[in-house]
């Protein structure tokens, strides 16, 4: 089921009304049928796996609490075995939970990266790919290890399953934590307005940015960028531009629609963007980006890996032959290389992924790496780092950066971007931006000029947040008939030109896939 | 102790008034990577044992949660 769909709206509807109709001792059985209604319509029998992450962890999340209790009191020898038998279950769930997001996601890539003769002797595993995968299992194996770090499990099955398919979250995030999530989605709720208002207008906002500006964007997307693409390096790049809005808009667009819909029950989920448009290095844009996966990479992958011991006596060695920045720092850069490695592989199993993930590795690696140079060049030319000149400066740079890793991840395969981005620096064609082959690409005049315009909305709205504004309190202050406009106006804008356009239809959500 | 503790951390995060500041996390002053390096030099200075389960915002929010930390690490 679509977040696009009438059928997700009338499901929304339904869940929404009878929520605050029925007894508050219900309300979280409600949430749950209407989770498994979305899943069973979306993913059919592959809610078997999701149950059966749910089962595995939920177990896991029992037996680690079962052996926290037993520490408590238990003398320094018994405190060891216990944490020696909880890292031995913690491993367990984290295994079987992403040996089954392997088996389904990376197998059959697997075998197309061995020898022909090994790959034609080992079974390839054709599953169907259960809907939003990745993120229940990583929001599960999160439980899994908040446990295993002594917070208190479930008991109960049924309210853990909820936990886990919480239906707003199911398709594309965000990847949401137990002691903040489970809280919320389990207790009673009285019905608030301003809840509901908020809820709606970001709900909206969410489609606008979907139907309105991503799905159009998609058009020209899909015209230009493809094997074996016709066009010059010029167009080749609006291709790639028109793909960072697109992405941009149907990622924070379906993450808008998730927490808009969980915040008219009440519930806040967690922020997955904060403006990334206005980034001022890589790593600055991977922690405005997808924050939710960002956070679950660094408290579950890299706080680990790097207070690790072999990570530990490699940062004492390098401390020792390496010195200076360098060597105070190179374990922790290896650790962070590898996250961004493995961030880039999570998006899906193709090479261009894993290269994907050495780019932005390489560069905010090397940016640590070379911290004190760049800080020893800005002294010596007198740059102001904290002017809005150098901000600026910064956030295009960056921009350009994150323009060029798109090619990665857009293109069909590895080959193919990197022919898209030799065409662009070399072969650009520049008079195809003049010349109508622009208007051949799938959008007429009107949809550039809509476009256009609701970018500039998009850019105002998210420069006033940067600046500290919070848009739906201030509507909120202004007078009913303002209040109401703020409402109808986007309705009508989506409506009619997000809903009931011509000539294509909405596509599936991008994050989706992964 | 104390002192210790503040030359490490400006050391690490020059620029920021660790004598003052109560929200080093909350406020972004201290980001992830930062805390990887001021918790190995920590454990290295004070040959104390801070494991993951240790790395809550709240014991790194001030110098003051550190050294407690620090203290607690000691038993």
């Amino acid at each position: 089921m679509a977040f696009t769909s009438l059928t997700f709206v009338l499901l929304v509807l339904a869940t929404v009304t009878l929520y605050y109709l029925l007894p508050r001792r219900f309300q979280w059985l409600l949430l749950l049928a209407a989770s498994m209604v979305f899943y069973l319509s979306g993913g059919g029998r592959t809610v078997i796996w999701l149950l059966a992450v749910a089962a595995v962890t939920w177990g896991c999340g029992l037996a680690l609490q079962r052996l926290n209790d037993q520490r408590k009191g238990a003398d320094k020898a018994r405190q060891n075995q216990l944490k020696a038998a909880k890292k031995r279950v913690a491993a367990l769930g984290a295994v079987l939970c992403f040996g089954l997001l392997y088996a389904m996601k990376y197998w059959n890539f697997t075998l197309e990266l061995l020898p022909t003769p090994v790959a034609a002797r080992l079974p390839r595993w054709d599953f169907l790919m259960p809907l939003g995968l990745s993120f229940f299992t990583f929001q599960a194996v999160g439980y899994v290890v908040d446990v295993y770090r002594g917070k208190a499990a479930q008991n109960n099955p049924v309210k853990y399953l909820l936990f886990v398919s919480f239906f707003p979250q199911m398709i594309q995030g965000p990847i949401g934590r137990y002691d903040a999530l489970a809280p919320q989605l389990l207790a009673p709720k009285e019905l608030s307005w301003q809840n509901l208002q908020y809820g709606i207008q970001l709900a909206m906002w969410g489609y606008f940015k979907k139907l309105v500006i991503a799905d159009r964007a998609a058009v020209l997307v899909d015209t230009v960028i493809r094997d074996n693409c016709p066009y010059g390096g010029a167009v080749i790049a609006v291709g790639i531009f028109f793909y960072c809005v697109q992405l941009y808009c149907d990622f924070s667009g379906g993450i808008d629609i998730a927490r808009g819909v969980a915040q008219m029950l009440g519930i806040t989920m967690a922020e997955n963007f904060r403006r990334p448009l206005f980034a001022t290095s890589l790593a600055d844009y991977w922690r405005r980006w997808h924050i939710s996966l960002g956070q679950w990479m660094r408290d579950y992958l890299f706080y680990p890996l790097s207070l690790s011991k072999p990570f530990g006596r490699l940062g004492k060695w390098a401390r020792r032959h390496i010195g200076g920045l360098g060597g105070k720092i190179f374990a922790t850069s290896l650790a962070t290389f590898i996250i961004y490695l493995v961030i880039g592989v999570w998006h899906g199993s193709s090479l261009k992924y894993i290269v994907y993930g050495l780019w932005n590795g390489t560069i905010i690696t090397s940016s640590l790496l070379l911290e004190r140079r760049f800080q020893s060049w800005k002294d010596a030319l007198h740059i102001d780092g904290g002017s809005l000149g150098w901000r600026i400066v910064m956030t295009v740079r960056t921009c350009f950066l994150v323009f060029l890793g798109r090619y990665l991840t857009r293109a069909p395969r590895l080959l193919t971007a990197g022919s898209l981005l030799v065409a662009t620096f070399t072969r650009p064609v520049f008079s195809q931006l003049t010349d109508g082959t622009l208007l051949s690409l799938g959008l007429t005049g009107g949809d550039f000029l809509l476009l256009g315009l609701a970018a500039a909305v998009l850019v105002t709205v998210e420069f006033y947040q940067e600046r500290g504004g919070h848009v739906r309190e201030t509507l909120a202050r202004q007078r009913p008939l303002v209040q109401w406009l703020a409402i109808v106006v986007p309705l009508l804008v989506i409506v009619a030109f997000g809903v009931f356009r011509t000539g294509y239809i909405s596509s599936a959500f991008i994050y989706g896939q992964f | 102790m104390r002192e210790q503790v503040i030359s490490i951390l400006s050391e690490l995060c020059p620029g920021v008034d660790f004598e003052h500041e109560t929200a080093l996390i909350d406020d972004g002053l201290v980001d992830s990577l930062d805390i990887v390096s001021i918790v190995s030099e920590l454990m290295d200075t004070f040959e104390v044992e801070i494991s993951v389960e240790d790395l809550q915002p709240e014991n790194f929010n001030s110098v003051d949660a550190i050294v407690k930390l620090i203290q607690a690490a000691q038993g």
